[in-house]
């Protein structure tokens, strides 16, 4: 199903009358992988937190398909909105396919028992994320990358249209992010709807559909649109309030960025 | 594990608490014999007149059932605790519970009792009883006001926050000690030992009716609490209404263990390791934690009181057999598990 996630003029303040941001519009659609980037402290991830209706606006409306989400039920909202907070860790030891079963949460009954079918989207989830090898392994004994791969897999059970995703890639290796991004894309082309915080403005150039700027400064969004329309030197430097150089990826093509070293203050 | 081994140690622990039930029923001061039981009950003569069968129903079957009660209690509430704040320390009385509830029946007994302005009776409770629920009550009222303001304190903290609760009414209790008369310590000391030595159903039905309920609903939140695993953000993300959740939880517990200390006063570890143990047969899905702790908390409380008859001649009080058995027990478990997994 076609879904468009769209947070209207909102404003958060965590303690108000300090807003984090305001005036802010972002949209999440199905089929996009839609990055949010920013400098630290810019409010990406409050911002990927209201979206989701964690985090209530002191102004503005989240609306999915239209409707304001927050007269949703929790439960409502967790069948069409999948949300992974950054590093996540259990409390408990669970084996991979419990972790993932736990994602049929919004889907179960009163008493929360999983069913036959239940289990079936568990296991097609952890084949659509390649972890069906690891279904019996302890989750606190995989990898960062196998770790990710199964949480996303946990979140594909609760069987969202969207998916708001905290820093996937943040704590893995050149190549386990890549993995994640290319899995995330694909999602993206099978009609998921994808909202991704990250800090890499290379991965986010490769693999986003659209990318949103948010700026640390007085914060607020700087630009909206295709990753080679904000990406631009004058956008970047603005928003992260520094010199950043964009040139071409000489193998993918995509736009690559790089600060500059800060001028040496000179006595 | 299998699922067919930790069904056979949910079968196993079911009959463990059945077998300890039996035993608790026939050992004590007098050991019943169960043909001397049943000799008595075939004759038909009036309880006066059968010693055993006197015996087992107007002490053993009472003692036993608030045994029953208390260590289920007890065990769900330590469970639920662990779960909601994410550590495997957070019970009902690392929390300040039966500290607080201790010093309510301190202050009870000193300004009650013979002639005291603070002597009442009400739905069964004494002032004693009542003044502990009302004090063990406030504690966690005040530990739920820490936890939902704005600012939300972490579990670590709010787990801090009620040890010393716990430490202040400590020194409550010290206080209390110093302004009462000689005679007077001698029952509120006893009281502090906790004990489940109850005469009559009065105590039981009680404790039934107020424990039940409360059961009942936290075995509800089982799956809830299986999302909280993985944190408060993941848990909302999934439909989980946390802060619901979190009142719930500990409106019924404060509930629960408000009635249980008020009525044997405190009783710890109980809470504490009961879960953990349990946890490393039955794995860490609430849905089968939960109740096979509900079952192991009876039998442990009952296997507790077993020995606290027959330990030493006369009494031995239950809180200092729980404490004696749980703090090492915890120990060892300490150096077995990695808790570091927990959110500390």
């Amino acid at each position: 199903m076609t879904r468009t996630l769209q947070a209207e003029d909102v404003a958060f303040a965590y303690t108000p009358p300090v807003d984090v941001f305001t005036r802010v519009t972002a949209v999440v659609r199905s089929g996009e992988v839609t990055g949010l980037v920013g400098p630290n402290g810019s409010g990406k991830s409050t911002l990927l937190r209201v979206l989701a209706g964690l985090l209530r606006p002191r102004e503005g409306k989240v609306l999915i398909d239209g409707r304001s989400s927050a007269h949703m039920s929790h439960r409502h909202r967790a069948r069409i909105l999948g949300f992974l907070p950054q590093m996540v860790n259990p409390v408990f030891s669970l084996t991979v396919f419990e972790v993932v079963c736990l994602g049929r949460y919004p889907h179960l009954g009163a008493l929360g028992s999983t069913q036959p079918h239940d289990r079936v989207v568990a296991e097609r989830c952890l084949r659509d994320t390649e972890t069906l090898d690891l279904r019996d392994r302890d989750f606190m004994a995989l990898s960062g990358g196998e770790r990710q791969r199964v949480l996303l897999a946990s979140v594909l059970a609760q069987e969202p249209d969207l998916l708001l995703l905290d820093e996937p890639t943040s704590a893995l290796d050149i190549h386990h992010q890549i993995e994640i991004f290319a899995l995330l894309k694909r999602l993206a082309g099978e009609g998921y709807g994808l909202g991704v915080v990250t800090h890499d403005l290379n991965l986010a150039a490769r693999f986003c559909d659209q990318l949103l700027l948010l700026s640390h400064l007085s914060p607020r969004l700087v630009a909206m649109g295709k990753p080679e329309e904000v990406l631009t030197e004058s956008l970047l430097s603005e928003a992260y309030d520094a010199p950043i150089r964009v040139c071409r990826h000489p193998l993918t093509g995509a736009p690559l960025i790089t600060a500059e070293e800060p001028a040496e203050a000179k006595p | 594990m299998t699922r067919a081994t930790r069904a056979s140690a949910v079968v196993g622990l079911i009959a463990l608490c059945l077998a300890l039930v039996a035993a608790s029923l026939l050992i004590g001061t007098e050991n019943l014999s169960l043909g001397r039981i049943i000799a008595e009950w075939r004759s038909g003569e009036p309880l006066s007149k059968t010693p055993a069968l006197s015996i087992l129903i107007n002490q053993r079957l009472p003692r036993t059932l608030v045994a029953l009660i208390v260590g289920c209690g007890l065990t769900l509430a330590g469970c639920s605790f662990q779960a909601l704040l994410r550590n495997p320390l957070a019970t009902p009385y690392t929390l300040g519970i039966d500290s607080f509830g201790a010093f309510g029946a301190y202050a009870a007994t000193i300004y009650g009792g013979a002639g005291g302005w603070l002597t009442f009776q009400f739905l069964g409770f004494s002032h004693v009883q009542a003044l502990a629920f009302a004090f063990s009550a406030f504690d966690v009222l005040l530990i739920y006001a820490m936890a939902s303001r704005k600012t939300r304190m972490a579990p670590s903290v709010l787990l801090l926050a009620g040890v010393t609760l716990g430490l202040l009414a400590s020194s409550g209790i010290l206080f209390l000690r110093y302004l009462a008369r000689p005679e007077q310590l001698i029952n509120m000391d006893r009281w502090l030992m906790g004990g489940v030595d109850v005469i009559g159903y009065e105590p039981v039905i009680t404790l039934f009716l107020g424990v039940t309920p409360c059961a009942i609903i936290l075995l509800a939140q089982a799956s809830k609490f299986d999302q909280l695993g993985f944190g408060e953000e993941m848990a909302a993300g999934r439909g989980v209404n946390v802060n619901r959740l979190q009142l719930t939880t500990f409106l019924v517990c404060s509930f629960m263990t408000g009635i249980i200390v008020s009525k044997v006063g405190p009783i710890g570890f109980v809470g504490l390791i009961v879960p953990h143990a349990v946890r490393t047969v039955t794995g860490s899905r609430h849905r089968i934690l939960m109740p096979a702790s509900l079952v192991a908390g009876g039998a442990c409380l009952c296997l507790c009181d077993i020995l606290a008859r027959k330990l030493m001649t006369g009494e031995t009080p239950i809180g200092i057999i729980t404490s004696l058995i749980g703090a090492p027990f915890f120990l060892y478990l300490l150096t077995r598990r990695r808790f570091t997994d927990w959110e500390t």
